[in-house]
């Protein structure tokens, strides 16, 4: 699995990777908001060839060690978030693959499993479950969950009456409680008030204190600074850089701005 | 406040997709029944009224053809029940991945859970179901007519079975491409409506000598082989080997049809949501 060219410091063989990506490419169709019709099924045929297809990743290789936090960095739609989506398996590579060694909290559309009818005890027990962990791993928890959350009153209140600043603390409470190796975050820290946006930062550096491996999505230049100690950069499709956080926050300064 | 990150107890990928598999099932079921009063009520309702209607037109307007049986009420629900099941997850089916977009983005479950959690969830509704088909079998005691229970009961899981691989391999197919093509989901609703009066429900097949041909065509539909497997549990005459041994056939090679397109699709669908 690990490419014998890529694993140059002496520091990286010790470790062992946790996150490889082999020649990762996934292409898109280009106009995705034309919906096809059912009468489409019958022209298809004549009109095989897509031209209006193109690559989003192309070409991708890379490997993060555990314990590693790593900032992915580039303008809009240049493929971060597709690259995260791959790593958390929720998307599937047209070419190549990735492989990730341990299980993943992926801090993506984190309201994602909760259900507006259900009340937010019975959402909790349901989306930590989804995410792996047993009834038993839950109820050790769940006390730890609600308090960081912050909403001890609204337990039994269905999902759907809590306003949207709960709903994401109570999301981010749980999903940052699974005991994942692998961190993937998406920009969640953009929403919340301030005083929750520093419990998150707080919670994420105590995770990434105790050894996970963390792989990041922002436009927040700070926040990169803050937790990443390596920087991927994306543009156009392609890893133009990989290295230290501060050297591709640069570089895409001195690209774009 | 450092902690420690203790390697969970690792779970066999069968052993979470079966987890991840009930958790939604019991979320289906949660939302139908906890959350109103009149859950249970809601979820016989639909076949309970339907019955009450074919039962006006069939016995009272046309004074009984000689396709039904009696006691009708139950020969009815004896195929309006399952048949409730299968229309309820073909149209759910439909919207099985585009309802549940946002926790397919966020999460890895395996994707085949979205097609399988519906047919669990709306399988358990129809079991559920059951005890109102029992009450009716109870009244018919004390009328001329009363349904005795047979032998035949015992092919019943059969026909559970059998339906469940056909929900199962229609659910496939239809889940990933409706995905593309939106509009899908309204010709679905109307072959569901061609395809309960190509099934045996409100009449059945037992006499149907006279239409050789029509019997013929009947039993290219998976359904009636299965509709006379639970026909047969109180009727004479109604469990139709033949038509079973069609069906069975049927539903297997949808299965694995269904899952050749499933695997063929998933990739497309996940760029789509």
């Amino acid at each position: 699995m690990a490419q014998p060219g890529m694993l140059s410091s002496a520091a990286a063989t010790a470790r062992k990777p946790v996150i490889v990506a082999n020649d990762l490419g996934i292409q898109f169709k280009r106009n995705r908001r034309h919906r096809r019709s059912f009468k489409d099924l019958f022209a298809e045929s004549s009109r095989r060839a897509r031209p209006d297809e193109f690559w989003a990743l192309r070409n991708i290789n890379f490997s993060v060690q555990a314990g590693e936090s790593v900032g992915v960095v580039g303008r809009n739609g240049q493929g971060k978030s597709t690259l995260l989506k791959l790593v958390a398996d929720v998307m599937i590579p047209d070419e190549g693959r990735v492989s990730v060694t341990g299980g993943v909290a992926p801090l993506i559309e984190i309201t994602g499993g909760f259900v507006d009818d259900l009340s937010v005890r019975e959402n909790v027990f349901l989306t930590a479950g989804l995410h792996g962990m047993s009834v038993q791993e839950i109820e050790n928890r769940f006390d730890e969950m609600i308090s960081f959350a912050d909403i001890g009153d609204f337990l039994d209140t269905p999902y759907k009456h809590l306003s949207s600043g709960m709903r994401v603390r109570i999301a981010f409470a749980v999903i940052s409680r699974l005991e994942e190796p692998i961190l993937l975050v998406d920009e969640v820290l953009a929403v919340g008030d301030r005083q929750f946006k520093e419990k998150c930062y707080a919670r994420i550096d105590e995770m990434l204190a105790s050894g996970r491996t963390m792989f990041f999505v922002s436009h927040s230049e700070a926040d990169l600074l803050r937790f990443c100690t390596r920087g991927l950069y994306l543009d156009k499709g392609k890893l133009i850089l990989d290295g230290p956080i501060q050297e591709v926050v640069d570089r895409y300064n001195a690209d774009y701005k | 406040m450092t902690e420690v990150i203790t390697p969970r107890r690792e779970r066999s990928v069968a052993q979470r997709y079966r987890h991840s598999l009930w958790l939604l099932t019991k979320r289906d079921l949660q939302v139908r029944y906890t959350t109103s009063a009149l859950g249970y009520v809601w979820s016989i309702l639909d076949p309970l009224l339907m019955s009450a209607i074919y039962y006006f037109v069939f016995v009272i307007l046309f004074n009984r053809g000689t396709l039904i049986e009696d006691p009708y009420i139950v020969f009815l629900m004896l195929a309006l029940l399952p048949w409730t099941w299968f229309n309820g997850a073909i149209n759910d089916m439909a919207k099985a991945f585009i309802r549940e977009s946002k926790l397919i983005r966020s999460t890895s479950i395996p994707r085949s859970i979205w097609v399988m959690r519906i047919t669990l969830s709306k399988g358990i509704e129809f079991l559920l179901s059951l005890p109102v088909l029992v009450v009716f079998v109870f009244i018919t005691q004390f009328t001329k007519t009363p349904a005795h229970i047979r032998f035949d009961a015992v092919y019943t899981p059969l026909a559970i079975v059998l339906e469940a691989v056909l929900i199962v391999g229609l659910g496939l197919i239809i889940a990933p491409v409706v995905v593309f093509f939106r509009d899908l989901e309204r010709a679905i609703k109307l072959a569901l409506r061609l395809l309960f009066y190509a099934t045996p429900i409100v009449y059945g097949i037992a006499k149907f000598d006279k239409h050789p041909l029509i019997k013929h065509v009947l039993d290219l539909n998976p359904l009636t082989g299965i509709m006379s497997i639970y026909r047969g549990a109180f009727f004479k005459g109604n469990l139709d080997w033949p038509a079973v041994g069609i069906a069975a056939i049927e539903s297997v090679i949808i299965l694995v049809i269904g899952i050749f397109m499933f695997r063929r699709n998933v990739r497309a669908v996940l760029k789509e949501l």
